[in-house]
């Protein structure tokens, strides 16, 4: 419930706000991305990839979208299934949320170019990405931290691996 | 591991999902079976992100006033800048507009007249109301500018120079009360004088010599013309009486006129280098306005020119006027012109001789008199004449008669040839009657007309 109320709140704050914000290099941090990852960290794999693939989902049928249906519940779909298995193999969080804060944007292009999306040319590659990525970097310790201190430290995977996490510290 | 492999079962599923539905939404385009999903969705979201924009927006323009703000100050500096410079473009343009006119109007006026004229500015004014009301304009004797030349405007009389500089020259104004230029009434032969009267509103006095004259508001008046037309060049408009005192008892009638010239708002001006040619066939003139104008006639036909043909549509006759007094007169125009002046100058003869009862006798007088010393004349000779004249109540009908007369030859000729003819036809009348007077009349009474006034001529 809350992870649905989290992931809403994103994607209007992404339309409505985010992208409008007349920021630099035509690009912005993608909130979806990091509220999926974010409740996926604790979440399981499984768990993760349907919380991504419904958001994604969403994101696709949204208002302003002309992209296929699906593109982004893909993207998101798998960034969820990694962000969750990381979680439940109990990797260190920051190294998992930049790796998806940066591949998800190089997944989304890659599905684009498979799908012969006119946009993905080589200025998107090498200014559009790059910004996506940054973007991304830069707002992930906030939507993430929000997003950890509202789920709270969810128990799944401390009931599981609670030992190796404690060990681990 | 069962969890993971059911995870991959899980994870492959819901790509493979992803994957057909971008196939299909992909492939099928604008009709895929997806729209209708679509269009749920944008109902519902759309409704709630207008509802979210709307709450958002003012923080949007903040935002952007505060990001813009360093550009929008230079925006503000170039947006003046600019203001200022096609405000200064407008009123320059209409500046422009406004000379142009002006210098079209006074180039009509010129040609019609056949005036030679110099354009000039006025460059400075100085008025002290009741006293001096003088110009300064841009042209001087480099440009040929002498001094007692008639300045006009597209309207009407300005005034004349009174001094020549190299490149500048001062004219004084119609309005000064120092200055006094012969005038006649449209279409007759009373003449008068107008001089300035500083306050008055911007008019000008107006002294009909023969105060039995009839004078009405609405009378047109233009120049009388001076000899060889310095200072003033015969028939520029001058204005239009808009009062008429009354004075009984006195010599001359007093009346108000408004100078056709806007002499407060002078900016284009012309000065006549040169009168009317006494043959105009000789000279290189201007094309020609429709009808031949003499010199005399040229005030009618100026006068038309210049104030719109009210006249002509009054009477069709005014274009033929001007043309058959030079018919008649076959010489020239400008006897025409005169002859109608002279005509009564004609009898001046018999004025000088007898006084008889034609008012025509007056009408001589006048034209006489001011014929050649026109402008001055008014005042000197002007009374004389009048005093003779005065008695003719009966005059006056010719006179009145005369408009006509300018107009139509037939009436013209009509009105005075039979009187003439009469006087002339028994010669000895005539013949007394020129010896009188100074002119030397020729011989025939009509002829002796023209040719008189040939002699005389400028």
């Amino acid at each position: 419930m809350i992870v649905a109320g989290l992931l809403l709140a994103a994607m209007f704050l992404q339309v409505i706000v985010v992208n409008r914000l007349p920021l630099p290099w035509e690009a912005g941090p993608d909130l979806v991305l990091l509220v999926v990852v974010g409740c996926a960290l604790f979440r399981t794999a499984v768990q993760g990839a349907v919380i991504g693939f419904l958001a994604g989902l969403v994101v696709d049928v949204m208002p302003p979208s002309a992209h296929p249906v699906g593109q982004y519940a893909l993207v998101l779909c798998a960034v969820g299934f990694a962000a969750g298995r990381a979680g439940e193999r109990g990797l260190p969080q920051v190294p998992v949320v930049i790796g998806c804060a940066v591949g998800a944007p190089l997944l989304a292009l890659c599905v684009g170019a498979l799908l012969g999306d006119p946009r993905v040319s080589l200025s998107s590659l090498a200014v559009t990405l790059p910004a996506a990525m940054a973007y991304n970097l830069v707002a992930a310790p906030v939507v993430v931290w929000t997003v950890v201190r509202l789920l709270g430290e969810r128990p799944v995977r401390r009931r599981r691996l609670g030992f190796a996490v404690r060990s681990r510290t | 591991m069962r969890d993971t492999r059911r995870a991959r079962l899980v994870l492959g599923l819901l790509l493979a999902t992803a994957l057909v539905l971008m196939t299909v939404d992909h492939r099928a385009g604008v009709g895929s079976p997806l729209g209708a999903l679509r269009g749920a969705s944008s109902s519902v979201f759309g409704t709630v992100e207008r509802a979210g924009a709307a709450v958002i927006r003012p923080f949007g323009d903040l935002w952007r006033t505060v990001t813009d703000a360093p550009r929008a100050q230079d925006l503000l500096g170039d947006l003046r800048a600019e203001n200022e410079r096609l405000k200064g473009q407008l009123a320059a343009q209409r500046l422009d507009r406004e000379r142009s006119e002006e210098l079209r109007r006074l180039l009509g006026l010129a040609g019609t007249a056949q005036y030679k004229i110099v354009t000039a500015q006025v460059i400075a004014r100085r008025g002290t109301p009741g006293f001096e009301d003088a110009a300064e304009i841009d042209a001087g004797t480099a440009d040929g500018v002498r001094v007692d030349m008639t300045v006009l405007n597209g309207q009407g009389l300005v005034g004349r120079v009174v001094r020549a500089g190299t490149s500048t020259s001062t004219v004084v104004l119609l309005s000064d009360p120092a200055l006094s230029a012969g005038a006649r009434l449209e279409g007759g032969n009373e003449i008068g004088v107008v001089n300035g009267v500083g306050e008055e509103g911007g008019l000008v006095r107006f002294r009909l010599l023969d105060s039995t004259a009839p004078l009405t508001a609405g009378a047109r008046v233009v120049s009388f013309g001076s000899q060889n037309g310095s200072p003033y060049v015969p028939g520029v408009p001058i204005g239009v009486i808009e009062r008429v005192e009354a004075t009984p008892g006195e010599l001359t009638r007093t009346a108000y006129a408004r100078p056709y010239a806007d002499l407060s708002a002078l900016d284009v001006v012309g000065v006549v280098v040169a009168g009317p040619p006494r043959d105009p066939r000789d000279a290189v003139l201007p094309p020609r306005p429709k009808k031949p104008v003499e010199r005399g006639t040229g005030t009618p036909a100026q006068k038309q020119a210049a104030r719109g043909e009210e006249r002509a549509a009054a009477d069709g006759s005014t274009g033929g006027v001007l043309t058959p007094p030079a018919a008649p007169s076959g010489t020239g125009e400008p006897p025409a012109a005169r002859g109608r002046e002279r005509g009564p100058g004609g009898y001046p003869g018999r004025d000088t001789g007898r006084g008889t009862g034609r008012g025509t006798g007056r009408d001589t007088g006048r034209g006489t008199g001011g014929w050649d010393r026109s402008y001055e004349t008014p005042g000197f000779g002007g009374p004389a004449a009048r005093d003779e004249s005065r008695g003719q109540a009966p005059v006056r009908e010719p006179v009145r008669g005369r408009d006509p007369v300018v107009r139509g030859e037939g009436v013209y000729d009509g009105g005075r040839w039979p009187a003439n003819g009469p006087y002339s036809a028994p010669g000895g009348d005539a013949g007394p009657s020129r010896g009188t007077s100074d002119w030397g009349g020729a011989p025939g009474g009509y002829d002796g007309e023209y040719g008189y006034e040939e002699g005389n001529g400028e």
